[in-house]
């Protein structure tokens, strides 16, 4: 069971790791234990010195009384499950103002003040609610092409899914819905082809094929996700954009 | 996962930037178009994208929060 919690966070912590955006630099040695689907020690090591990600992982497991790499830990951050409603709001809080380095505090206690305190913690839903209290320039300067690249962003960061109509090599189409940045919102285009890097050398990707749900990340597939992993994930992005849209109407979060 | 990281864009060339963020690291190829960041500017970079201009009264504060942040960890290795 652990084995499999370590190799799920890996397989979706290691792509913005290796493009150098968060976590250690440790020099292709997470691809490297993927491919050889090594869950030792060493990569535990690796996976706790990302800043964020390891932190909410021990949130989310402290409150459900889990291994902080039971399988249903990691895959309630990234995809999202039933343990992220274990976490007392109040321990959220205080996580987000203590354990998550670099965050403003003001900023923070606006994010719960405003949501009333349903503020999930879930991947998606920090990086919606990071971007809503950054200081965007926003209004009518803003143009179509930056809004373009605030939702790119955004949408490489979060996890999304896709349903995988062709294979390649190491490439595949899948049909997507991504972020979409509108005026005073965020929301989910209609669903597109577009193509995502996968490594046939990690499991299970020898044997995706068409009709295939998979989770993407910054472009990569992670991992093929199970009919329940698909609804769960729909489901936690739609509540994240919800709450993240009333987050955008605050201006004391966007100065 | 990404977070948001704080510091000085150190050089530009045609809306790219390199960027030295307060917690030591640096990240060459962030986009600055958005915020239209010059030499000296302070930003705040999700993934390879400057979301946002800091002030530098409020960089001076994320810069601190940061030296408070590297102080203690210090204290917790030695």
């Amino acid at each position: 069971m652990k084995a499999d919690g370590v190799l799920f966070h890996a397989k979706h912590a290691y792509m913005p790791n290796s493009l150098g955006y968060c976590g250690p630099d440790e020099k292709g040695q997470i691809q490297r234990d993927l491919e050889g689907n090594r869950s030792d020690g060493e990569l535990v090591q690796t996976l706790q010195k990302f800043e964020a990600a390891y932190p909410f992982l021990k949130l989310i497991a402290k409150s459900a009384g889990k291994e902080v790499f039971d399988y249903s830990v990691p895959e309630a951050y990234w995809i999202g499950n039933r343990l992220l409603d274990l976490v007392p709001v109040s321990d959220f809080y205080s996580f987000s103002h203590h354990e998550i380095k670099g965050r403003d505090p003001v900023k923070v206690r606006e994010v719960f003040k405003r949501l009333d305190g349903i503020a999930p913690p879930h991947h998606t839903f920090y990086v919606m609610s990071t971007y809503a209290t950054a200081a965007v320039p926003d209004g009518p300067n803003v143009t179509n092409e930056a809004k373009r690249k605030i939702a790119e962003v955004v949408d490489n960061c979060r996890i999304s899914w896709g349903v995988v109509r062709k294979v390649g090599k190491d490439e595949l189409q899948a049909e997507v819905r991504r972020v979409n940045v509108e005026d005073g919102g965020l929301s989910l285009t209609l669903p597109a082809v577009k193509r995502v890097r996968y490594n046939p050398d990690v499991r299970p990707f020898r044997n995706v094929k068409a009709g295939d749900v998979v989770s993407i990340h910054w472009g990569y597939a992670c991992d093929i996700l199970t009919p329940r992993q698909s609804k769960n994930i729909a489901r936690y992005t739609d509540v994240d954009i919800n709450l993240v849209n009333r987050l955008m109407k605050s201006e004391a979060l966007r100065r | 996962m990404c977070v948001t990281r704080a510091g000085k864009v150190v050089s530009t060339s045609q809306g790219r930037a390199r960027v030295e963020f307060f917690d030591g690291r640096a990240l060459d190829d962030v986009d600055v178009s958005v915020v239209n960041a010059k030499k000296g500017a302070f930003v705040e970079v999700f993934g390879n994208l400057a979301l946002g201009l800091l002030s530098p009264a409020e960089a001076r504060r994320r810069k601190q929060a940061w030296a408070e942040v590297a102080r203690v960890a210090g204290a917790v290795h030695e």
